[in-house]
């Protein structure tokens, strides 16, 4: 009986003909710069391959660095078309006062290895002082980055990839600042809360909102701002030296989402 | 007779590993251990797919980390032993072999067996390094000219992040001879670090909308590390196809819903393609070549059912204008217009023309009903459905009107609620005769909880006399094919964005023989 049944099984992928491996590997810039700030926007490295062979073919490029490097990727899979670039992006991150220092990236795809130059910048002097500073957050929606409201992107245009909302909609007070690692003096906060052609701040933006700094353990309110429908908001005050700064928001003009774009702070 | 015993000591690899009584190591084709990752290997489950009357797909993926580059695998390639059996204990071995788990298939192994029993339930698993997979269980198509009670389960858009998928645990228990899968089993979003409503730390490389074949296979092993999920294909065979989102959302032909330029992407295509066929019990004939793959296939349950599987995204025209909820214009209505590719509409009729079937059911993605949310004469039809694709509609059902289609039944997903509605030539005359029946079944989760009607779900019983039935809540469809009616039972769970949701019949929808549209029970 089982003889008789005893018939062809066929293990499919035994039947595919195996892909060429002649894949050229690019990565561009090079060097790639990383500032070592925590919510500086990262180097960015865009992987390429290009299938040199006579058939397409599916690559896999293994992707490592040094230990001082953290990697958003460690393997780049593609089909790959003859003669065609395919592109993935890699975004390379390093801690806060990672020493200036030239490291390596290393790309390998079959026997083919590329040893991308990765340089460690120092931290470069800013007059917004929230710039790539660690920003802190009561909550931070999946598709947005806790990042993207200290990230340099102040365009309204770009909020989906620069911007920060909260995870509680229509829930408030939400919060969002950052922790200075040392005491900083500062007069001027600029809030660019969402203001585009699509979505204007009238609409979409923050509408109340206090601003608050903290000196050891204390917060202090430094201002109120109610009704407000504008997309960029300057407070000014007092020089003090502060340890942290926050937004406390209490509604949006949709009542849904607190949108920042982009959070400044300053010393004249 | 083969014994479990024999399993464990099979020729080639298997048995150089047997006689060391240790098992420590994956081993290469060549035989020869290369790794000392412990790890459990078979952690994405076992699954079967498109059963024939004499044979199966089984499938299992190497994965002892399924969410880290290349499944924590190196690019060896690893010799599989699997074995089919009659029994659960393995006691009675009917097929084994051993298959190559190669890293360009992401370790992924696809066994057509053949020299099956018709309509017979049979037990399968996988062996590698001296770890057994988990059990799944199968079960053949019926011979040509038997007629059996067939049940299966119909489900569609499974959101990792909008839920849980408990309505899965009610599939198993209700024992389906089959389940249909009509779409968007993964989406290409970003899942963020929490995975939405599940609590559940996901690493931050999920964050991003996916484009690369790492990272629609990274998708798809979170997908399947859910133990409902595993637990349903290791129930019953599936038969399966895709939408939008396991490419990209809204997709059509060549044409990408975010303005990549067209041959980048055909490669973004061709990954995707590459990733699904990789972790679905799909035969060689559905694997693709680069950015086409052909996944339009007829499968028959004896003279119980012929099943049309169909691929309404890879040769569709552009949606009109966003392909949101729109009133019908010109494009919409262009005759020329196409949502499945002449060369599968042709297959199709020629199909459903063919058949002696009792029941000739059409399994895809999208709603062909005409369905009109807009209060008055006027029309408002989600556009990126055959709404949006009028003439195709028309050809269609004309097509199975002309040749007198017995018992038409199209089975649909996408919608994120449950439809039925009688399908008619002209869906503006009521007067005029139904002939065949549209279920479209609702999400496993996306979309979270939902609602038992929402504004949208009031206007399509109000404005639509076709439509019989609708729902918003979770769940799937379940379905019992005999001599005398087709029977669809909606199925909903209370809550998917807890676990341990309830699930309930919320309608049932009956189609009695030769009667075509359809009615509550």
């Amino acid at each position: 009986m089982l003889r008789r049944l005893a018939l062809v099984a066929v293990p499919l992928t035994l039947l595919v003909a195996t892909s060429n491996n002649q894949v050229e590997v690019s990565a561009t810039p090079q060097p790639v710069e990383v500032i070592p700030l925590p919510c500086f926007p990262a180097g960015k490295l865009t992987l390429g391959m290009t299938n040199t062979g006579r058939k397409p073919a599916i690559a896999d490029m293994r992707v490592s660095g040094d230990p001082a490097l953290t990697l958003s990727r460690h393997q780049f899979s593609s089909y790959l078309p003859v003669d065609q670039l395919v592109k993935a992006p890699l975004e390379i991150t390093v801690p806060r006062d990672t020493a200036p220092a030239t490291h390596t990236v290393n790309l390998t795809v079959g026997n083919e290895h590329v040893d991308v130059p990765v340089v460690i910048k120092p931290v470069p002097a800013r007059d917004n002082v929230l710039l790539g500073e660690q920003a802190v957050a009561s909550s931070t929606n999946g598709n947005m980055r806790l990042c993207g409201g200290v990230d340099g992107n102040t365009d309204s245009a770009q909020w989906g990839a620069g911007g920060w909302h909260d995870n509680t909609k229509g829930v408030f007070p939400d919060t969002y600042g950052v922790d200075f690692v040392q005491p900083t003096t500062i007069d001027r906060v600029v809030l660019q809360t969402l203001d585009s052609t699509t979505y204007p701040a009238a609409v979409m933006g923050i509408r109340e909102f206090d601003l608050q700094v903290r000196t050891g353990s204390t917060w202090t309110t430094v201002a109120e701002v109610r009704g407000n429908v504008q997309g960029r908001v300057t407070i000014t005050f007092e020089p003090r030296a502060v340890d942290a700064v926050q937004l406390v928001i209490h509604d949006s003009n949709d009542h849904g989402y607190s949108r920042i774009v982009e959070l400044e702070a300053y010393h004249n | 007779m083969v014994t479990r015993r024999s399993f464990l000591t099979a020729t080639g690899a298997a048995a150089a590993l047997a006689m060391t009584g240790n098992l420590p190591d994956l081993v290469d084709a060549a035989g020869i251990p290369h790794r000392t990752d412990k790890r459990p290997l078979f952690t994405l489950g076992v699954a079967s797919g498109d059963p024939l009357p004499d044979a199966v797909v089984i499938w299992t993926r190497l994965a002892p980390g399924p969410l880290e580059p290349f499944g924590g695998m190196d690019d060896r390639t690893v010799n599989v032993e699997w074995e089919v059996a009659e029994d659960q204990t393995f006691r009675r071995v009917v097929r084994r072999g051993t298959a190559h788990a190669r890293a360009e298939y992401a370790h992924a192994v696809h066994v057509d067996v053949r020299g099956l029993r018709p309509w017979r339930h049979y037990f399968y698993r996988f062996r590698a390094a001296g770890q057994i997979s988990p059990v799944g269980r199968t079960r053949t198509a019926p011979a040509p000219s038997d007629e059996p009670v067939v049940t299966m389960a119909v489900a569609s858009c499974q959101a990792f992040y909008d839920g849980f998928y408990t309505a899965y645990q009610d599939v198993v228990r209700r024992e389906h001879d089959v389940v249909l899968f009509l779409g968007d089993y993964i989406y290409e979003v970003g899942v963020g670090p929490t995975a939405g409503v599940r609590n559940q730390a996901v690493p931050v490389d999920f964050a991003g909308e996916i484009f690369t074949l790492d990272e629609y296979r990274a998708r798809y092993a979170l997908h399947k590390t859910d133990p409902d999920l595993q637990a349903a294909h290791a129930a019953a065979p599936w038969i399966v196809t895709l939408d939008d989102h396991e490419v990209e959302g809204n997709w059509a032909g060549y044409v990408s819903e975010d303005g990549i330029p067209h041959d980048d992407f055909l490669v973004r295509r061709a990954n995707g393609f590459r990733a699904y066929w990789e972790h679905m019990p799909l035969r060689l004939d559905q694997s693709p070549d680069g950015p086409s793959i052909r996944l339009h296939r007829h499968l028959r349950y004896g003279r119980t059912a012929d099943l049309s599987v169909l691929d309404t995204r890879q040769f569709r025209d552009d949606q009109t204008s966003t392909g949101g909820w729109l009133p019908p214009d010109a494009v919409s209505t262009d005759p020329a217009r196409t949502i499945t590719g002449d060369a599968q509409e042709r297959w199709l009729l020629d199909t459903l023309g063919s058949s002696t079937s009792r029941w000739n059911v059409v399994a895809q993605q999208v709603a062909m009903a005409q369905l009109d949310r807009k209060t008055g004469p006027e029309l408002e039809l989600p556009m990126d459905t055959w709404n949006g694709y009028a003439a195709s509609r028309d050809r269609v059902l004309s097509g199975a009107r002309d040749q007198d289609v017995s018992n038409f039944v199209v089975l649909t997903g996408d919608l994120h609620r449950s439809v039925a509605s009688d399908l008619r030539v002209n869906f503006a005359d009521p007067s005029t005769p139904a002939i065949g029946t549209e279920f479209v079944t609702t999400s496993i989760s996306s979309g979270k909880d939902g609602v038992d009607a929402d504004a949208t779900g009031h206007a399509l019983l109000a404005e639509n006399p076709h439509v019989k039935y609708q729902n918003v809540q979770r769940g799937y469809l379940s379905c019992r094919l005999d001599r005398t009616a087709w029977t669809s039972e909606f199925r909903i769970v209370d809550r998917v964005v807890t676990p341990g949701g309830t699930a309930s019949t919320r309608a049932t929808l009956v189609v009695e023989d030769g009667l075509p549209g359809t009615h509550l029970a």
